[in-house]
């Protein structure tokens, strides 16, 4: 297990280091001097060079990237060539946002799609089953941005019972705070747990198969009972990995949503990043939601093996 | 002359000038709106804006967004533009002209102080005139240039001397190149603005919010309201939802305006329409093939049904004018039959010209105006055998970049909105209009040095020769369009400022 | 091979490939339909016919505030919709497969290095790609199909591994590897038929992604062109008349739903069909 979980961990360091390299090359090739851009339409050729100095776009690539990574793990996401300012706070500040949101998103999705996962697949043969997998395709077939703008329609502005957008920080007003980021999440966590429900539901459906169930049903134990007590587990080890990759998902639908509801998260960053060409400030944010996949996808790899015991024993023969 | 000048109105934050700046984990500034207790009137208002500022150093970066927050409610002027466009004492009391018209002595308020405490006197006078020529890096700094000395008489007497006569240079004043910087209040204007003014700057929460104070010991009428929080949105839905959910008071510009009839009919909110400085123009590549021919941008113009292209593509709200003068200033006339819409016409002069199947590439900003007028210009050239393509780009910096630097465009669409810009397009040759009439450049010349009367007269034929050349066309008069809530009071019903002037913003309890 | 396949041709057809077909069937006429013929012209401006109702006069499902005809956008619409996607897909497909049967083949240190590279890709979605992209080149379906498609290789990658891994293990391949047939002939002729059928499944759910995909990056502004007709476009247009004219936003948000659902019940009903083990539970 611990070889296991070091593979990953190193796996998870390469990536990133790759990561870091593309990304960077993205940007580099990106036409237009930064510094140019920054000075506006009048400036002088002097004026540039200086700005280049300053940005430091004037080394050569290789010694711009080290100076880049090497301020990552620190938090030292340099200065927007835009607007001067530390980026590294500002990534923070909006993180927390998007962090949120995506969490909240997440709990909704599970919180819906668990139960109505598990129900569809104990009454697969009958009508509320279908009804049920029928419910979750349509949800599945929902952008989030669209049910974002169905959600602002009837709760914030016919029933007027919720906000339409904005944010308060949690610490400023935990009331608002909720409010404000409920239809978001729920945006971003009904759409997500209509696809989540399909592999809850696939998923019992291979636990209510297996043979301890059948045994726990024969004594006497109820269905539902039996699949919490021993089936839940068996069922997780799928929903963790679409959980996991959900969570990327969410991220990244984050970035619309976001849009929809002017929440000032990761995603408006990034986009107005682009609008103004603040480059920099593009490839730190890229850099973050990248980062911030690959480190779900490892902590999934290694909440595998916490969760299924028989990886434990396969572990040593390698990462399968 | 003025170099080429840019203020142009970002529509919408999509696109925006806004931008991620820092953000040291401030916190601060809620979103909600109303009033805190007490008194008869409410203490605190929120007002939705669509560009949130990149920075607030007007100084070095460029956009309408900064001088429209912090210019008259932060930073004051020696003078300011009244709702008509007049020019008003506001730091200056008053101020004398000498005969020559190139001495202008400046009386100063004595009992006006900076928010860092320091009194404003005559130095901060010489001090922020001469720095806009030696530390300033936008381009407008070159209002300027006309300037050729700033001297302080006593503490409360300023005297500048001018080069030659300027009657640009006073209104110039009233905008963002005249606000009055303290000594020793510049060391962070990105994030720490020190002005004279009502206001000062409370929080700001990046991506979000400006939350602006009442200055306690303001030196004129003090506002109403403790509190004006600026809340930025990208999107004019949600910047509506906001409006409609009590989530702000007050929209200062509608970018949707299909969507005022949410507001018209309901008492709850008061819809104010009025003018702004801004002219939605379709601009040509005047230097380059096959725009270079009179003949064709002629029929351009013909083909274009400004009355229909305004009520499809801005809800019939902007006034159409014909030329680049907005109705509020004194040498305004109307142009509209210069080039009436006939496309016989069009398609005559495109035959004459020896054009056909005349393929062309509009690159307009991806605004809401722009991207809907485009899809109504491109549907209306179809008609006279033109094909235009759409191409939005991301504004400010792309479109900045690709049209208005490099020029690499043949139409595009944009709101210039900077007041009085008829000679910062079609005066210098080098504008991304590249239109270059020695004629055109004379009369500006003539207007600016000349007494009041020669400028109007110049200023008017100058205007009509633009239109009759058609080195651009120009599609609307952007609306001032501002939808509050009902008891809201002292907003401007025009906009002829760079500023939006919240300093007699009020709202009576209720 | 001739066996299986003859037994999957009896077999009956379900409920979810024929609502799911119906669907697809009904979207790809739509856009067939509309390079010949269409009610109106679809970008026409015509201000003397601005939001006209639908079901009624002309136009069957009204006009939007340009004057221009739904249903026609719709169609029209449609063909974006299936040009982005197919466009995606293939990048997807053409790329994806022949990776992934290579580290499925090729198993070791090199199988394993293609699988990783896989993941890394993994970590740029679409929409961060076609952001990225539209930053450099400028916004354009072209953008929005190529990030789509590029970040679509690792579904592909992933399916056609894994399935290439149990079919090397089969009688035949095993047979295949022992005569000696090189490894491009055994992946041609015996890898590829046998996974093909999984890939067509996987073909379908990720032309649903990439519709959800486009109509996001259409909303944002980052993909197809105005005026151009795309659903996604249609939707944001319409934001602003939601209260008035709800219908405008009405339209295209079905016509996503349906897309995407077709396409998702397509490749389930694909999935129960071609592989029987399946068809009890899922």
């Amino acid at each position: 297990m611990a070889l296991y979980l070091l593979r990953r961990v190193a796996v998870f360091i390469v990536s990133t280091a790759v990561a870091a390299v593309a990304v960077f090359a993205f940007m580099a090739v990106l036409p237009g001097d930064p510094a140019a851009i920054a000075l506006g339409v009048n400036a002088t050729p002097e004026a540039v060079a200086a700005k280049r100095a300053e940005f430091g776009t004037d080394r050569p690539l290789a010694v711009q990237f080290l100076a880049w990574v090497s301020g990552l793990p620190t938090g030292d996401f340099g200065l927007s060539y835009v607007s001067g300012d530390r980026i590294g706070p500002q990534i923070a500040d909006r993180l927390g946002v998007t962090l949120w949101l995506v969490l909240f998103g997440m709990l909704i999705a599970t919180v819906v799609a668990v139960p109505l996962g598990a129900a569809a697949a104990v009454r697969h043969r009958s009508v509320t089953g279908l009804i049920l997998s029928g419910l979750s395709q349509v949800g599945v077939a929902i952008p989030a941005f669209l049910a974002g703008i169905l959600l602002v329609f009837l709760f914030a502005v016919t029933w007027q019972v919720l906000p339409s957008g904005g944010y308060t920080p949690l610490a400023e007003d935990p009331v608002a705070w909720f409010q404000q980021l409920l239809l978001p999440a729920l945006s971003l966590g009904l759409v997500q747990g209509a696809v989540l429900s399909r592999y809850v539901r696939s998923a019992v459906l291979d636990v209510l198969r297996e043979d301890f169930i059948r045994t726990a049903r024969a004594k006497g134990m109820g269905l539902y009972r039996a699949l919490w007590r021993h089936g839940s587990r068996n069922a997780a080890i799928p929903v963790v990995t679409v959980l996991g990759l959900q969570l990327a998902t969410l991220l990244v639908g984050a970035v619309v949503v976001e849009r929809v509801f002017t929440l000032p998260g990761l995603g408006s960053l990034l986009l107005d990043g682009v609008a103004n060409r603040d480059l920099l400030l593009v490839q730190d944010t890229v850099m973050v939601l990248v980062v911030a996949v690959l480190a779900i996808n490892f902590l999934v790899d290694a909440l595998y093996v916490v969760l299924d015991p028989r990886l434990r024993d396969l572990s040593p023969r390698g990462a399968r | 002359m003025t170099r080429p000048l840019l203020r142009l109105v970002a529509g919408r934050a999509t696109a925006v000038l806004a931008t991620a700046v820092l953000a040291t984990a401030a916190a601060g500034c809620s979103s909600g709106s109303g009033g805190s207790s007490g008194g008869s009137s409410v203490k605190s208002l929120s007002v939705g804006f669509v560009a949130e500022p990149s920075n607030l150093d007007f100084t070095t970066t460029d956009g309408v967004a900064i001088p429209q927050a912090m210019l008259v409610n932060v930073y004051e002027g020696l003078v300011k533009l009244d709702q008509d466009g007049k020019i008003v004492p506001l730091l200056a009391k008053s101020w004398d002209i000498s005969d020559d018209r190139k001495t202008y002595t400046f009386h100063l308020q004595d009992n006006a102080t900076f928010t860092n405490g320091k009194k404003f006197t005559a130095d901060d006078v010489v001090f922020s005139l001469n720095r806009v020529k030696t530390d300033w890096k936008v381009s407008l700094k070159s209002a300027m240039d006309v300037v050729s000395s700033v001297e302080k008489k006593d503490d409360t007497t300023a005297v500048v001397t001018l080069a030659k006569p300027s009657n640009s240079w006073l209104y110039k004043m009233a905008t963002r190149v005249g606000a009055m910087f303290s000594r020793d209040g510049i060391a962070d204007l990105a994030n720490t603005p020190v002005g004279t003014g009502p206001y000062k700057l409370e929080s700001w929460k990046r991506g979000d919010a400006i939350t602006l104070a009442a200055s306690p010991n303001y030196w004129g009428t003090k506002p109403k309201l403790e509190k004006v929080v600026l809340k930025y949105f990208k999107d004019a839905t949600a910047m509506n939802n906001a409006l409609l959910t009590g989530g702000i008071d007050v929209i200062s510009t509608v970018q949707a305006p299909e969507s005022l009839q949410q507001f018209t009919n309901n008492s709850k909110y008061e819809v104010i329409e009025g003018t702004t400085t801004g002219e939605v123009v379709l601009s040509f590549n005047n230097s380059k093939a096959p725009l270079n021919d009179k003949r064709v941008r002629q029929a351009i113009r013909h083909a274009i049904n400004h009355k229909t292209l305004v009520e499809t593509a801005w809800a019939g709200r902007g006034q159409v004018i014909g030329g680049m003068v907005p109705p509020s200033d004194p040498w305004y006339e109307d142009l509209t039959g210069v080039t009436p819409y006939d496309p016989a016409k069009a398609k005559a002069l495109l035959a004459e010209a020896g054009q056909s199947n005349l393929k062309l590439r509009l690159r307009i900003a991806n605004l809401p105006y722009a991207v809907a007028a485009g899809q109504v210009v491109k549907s209306q050239l179809a008609e006279v055998g033109i094909t235009a393509d759409i191409e939005p780009l991301e504004f400010p910096a792309r479109w900045l970049d690709v049209v208005f630097k490099q020029a690499d465009y043949d139409m595009s669409i944009i709101n210039h909105v900077e007041p009085r810009d008829l000679g910062a397009l079609f005066g210098n040759p080098n504008y991304y209009l590249r239109y270059n009439n020695p004629k055109v450049q004379e009369l500006l010349a003539k207007a600016d040095a000349g007494p009041e009367s020669d400028q109007i007269a110049a200023m008017k034929e100058a205007a009509r020769l633009v239109s009759e050349d058609a080195a651009a066309d120009f599609l609307f008069l952007f609306p001032n369009l501002i939808v509050a809530e009902t008891g809201v009071t002292g907003l401007p019903k025009n906009l002829v400022s760079e500023s939006f002037d919240l300093t007699v913003l009020a709202k009576a309890k209720g | 091979m001739s066996a299986p396949a003859a037994r999957r041709r009896v077999r009956r057809l379900n409920a979810s490939m024929v609502v799911g077909g119906a669907l697809v069937g009904l979207v790809v006429l739509a856009a067939l339909v509309s390079f010949v013929w269409t009610p109106h012209d679809p970008v026409h401006v015509d201000p003397a016919h601005r939001l006209a109702p639908a079901f009624g006069g002309d136009y069957l499902l009204g006009t939007d505030k340009f004057g221009r005809d739904v249903l026609s956008r719709l169609m029209v619409g449609a063909r974006t919709t299936l040009y982005v996607g197919i466009v995606a897909v293939g990048i997807a497909a053409v790329l994806g497969t022949p990776l992934g049967m290579l580290a499925g083949m090729v198993g070791g240190w090199s199988g394993e290095l293609v699988m990783r590279a896989n993941d890394l890709l993994f970590a740029f979605p679409a929409l961060l790609l076609a952001i990225m992209l539209g930053a450099v080149f400028g916004a354009s379906a072209l953008t929005a199909m190529v990030a789509i498609g590029v970040a679509t290789i690792p579904a592909f990658a992933r399916v056609a591994r894994g399935q290439t891994l149990s079919v090397m293990h089969t009688d035949y391949v095993l047979a295949a590897r022992s005569a000696g047939r090189s490894r491009l002939a055994i992946a041609l002729r015996h890898v590829l038929p046998n996974i093909a059928s999984i890939l067509i499944v996987q073909a379908s759910v990720s032309f649903a992604i990439a519709i959800l995909a486009e109509a996001a990056l259409s909303f944002l502004g980052f993909g197809t062109r105005p005026p151009t007709p795309s659903w996604g476009r249609m939707l944001q247009e319409s934001q602003e008349l939601l209260f008035s004219t709800p219908r405008l936003a009405f339209w295209p948000g079905l016509a996503i739903a349906l897309a995407v659902l077709g396409f998702n019940l397509l490749g389930d009903g694909l999935r129960d069909w071609l592989d029987p083990k399946l068809r009890e539970g899922r």
